[in-house]
């Protein structure tokens, strides 16, 4: 039986145009947070989102429900060309951070007042650059599991490694995290 | 046991997704070890940031030019804001304010007549003395925009004048200095011009005598 994902995707190749925007608008919000997260810039998740979604459109004739599920495929085809963006640059740039994060729109109701906004948007820069002092295998984890919320079986999927792999790999990236965290305390005087 | 060992228990602990054995282990090393305790509090810390880290709204512009690049299909507008395109929005423009205070005064004018109409005109008649009142309207709303119209040609004539003028009083004012300049460049000593003009002046009358 199909999915709604896998139903969505026979209309597209049936040439529905309103099954491909719904497929847009459940995935391209995803995939933009997942760009950024990669990239920790704004402008750089956005041409992400944008040649991902070309690319998925181009090669939805390709995806099989057999063979996974639909989103297991997409965001597959999204970190293959995140993997590829970052070969070609070696890495993406440091810029934004608290800066880009202080201005972008951004989707936040459990923010009740201005102290508790100010300490989130440090505890958010704080992540962003601990993410970006990574290895990309840690960071990858990182933001699949504890961000984007994955299962360790869709991940091992996903990354093609046994979920033993996936479960060490977030261990240490989180194991990674927390030291940083201890050090800027640390640096800044505070207590845990 | 071993702090290394804990380390990699860690993760699954706090997810309490480690067997019964290993879970024991950790939480009676975690007892005697504030090292790990520590790293542990702030693994905690780590996740609830994770979890409050904000999410990027995608703009619907952004979608269009991704729709429009691939299936090349507008995006769909909401209910919503197809409400307030077509129905919201134009309520605030000023066409929408000019007809409703037309409106306003036709009813204004027929209300208070109505019942004495209604009562002494047959519905043909009261047809046609909306008929009438619409048509009155009509053309007092076309002299109205004339009237505009007229008002708007004063008012272009008026600020064509006005920067006409003061184009032309800057113009003299930028004159004499000009005129300085040419003076001192090239003739040094215009102030002796008027004696000479005098003199030419009595020479040409003289002369003929």
């Amino acid at each position: 039986m199909l999915s709604g994902d896998d139903k969505l995707v026979e209309r597209c190749l049936q040439g529905d145009d309103y099954a491909w925007e719904m497929l847009v608008n459940s995935y391209g919000k995803r995939i933009y947070n997942l760009g950024y997260r990669y990239t920790n810039r704004r402008d750089e998740a956005e041409d992400l989102t944008q040649d991902i979604l070309i690319r998925v459109y181009q090669n939805l004739k390709s995806y099989r429900a057999e063979s996974g599920s639909f989103q297991n495929w997409i965001l597959r085809v999204a970190r293959n060309l995140v993997i590829d963006r970052y070969r070609q640059v070696r890495r993406f740039p440091q810029a934004g951070g608290s800066e880009e994060l202080e201005t972008m729109n951004i989707q936040d109701e459990k923010v009740p007042n201005p102290q508790r906004a100010a300490e989130q948007l440090e505890a958010s820069a704080f992540l962003q650059s601990g993410l970006q002092s990574l290895s990309p295998e840690l960071k990858e984890a990182i933001i699949l599991r504890d961000l984007e919320g994955m299962a360790y079986s869709d991940m091992a999927e996903m990354l093609n490694v046994p979920e033993g792999t996936v479960k060490s790999r977030i261990n240490r990236g989180r194991l990674e995290l927390a030291k940083l965290l201890t050090k800027r305390r640390t640096q800044l005087g505070m207590k845990a | 046991m071993e702090c290394s060992k804990i380390e990699q228990w860690l993760s699954e602990y706090l997810e309490s997704s480690l067997p019964a054995e290993e879970t024991e282990h950790v939480t009676n090393h975690l007892k005697t070890c504030p090292a790990c305790s520590a790293l542990l509090a702030e693994m905690r810390s780590v996740r609830t940031m994770c979890d409050s880290y904000p999410v990027l709204e995608l703009d619907p512009d952004f979608v269009e030019r991704i729709l429009l690049r691939t299936s090349g299909r507008p995006r769909t507008r909401p209910f919503r804001e197809r409400l307030t395109q077509y129905f919201v929005r134009p309520l605030f423009t000023p066409r929408f304010a000019v007809g409703a205070s037309l409106a306003t005064l036709f009813l204004a004018f027929m209300i208070p007549r109505l019942p004495g109409v209604v009562s002494t005109v047959s519905p043909q008649g009261l047809l046609r003395l909306l008929d009438r009142g619409v048509s009155q309207l009509y053309g007092e709303g076309l002299k109205a925009y004339e009237a505009k119209n007229e008002w708007q040609e004063q008012f272009n004539r008026l600020k064509n004048n006005t920067w006409n003028s003061l184009r032309s009083i800057m113009e003299q004012m930028d004159g004499p200095v000009e005129g300085r300049k040419k003076q001192n460049d090239g003739e040094p000593r215009k102030e002796n011009a008027p004696k000479e003009k005098s003199s030419g002046v009595l020479v040409s009358t003289s002369s003929p005598a």
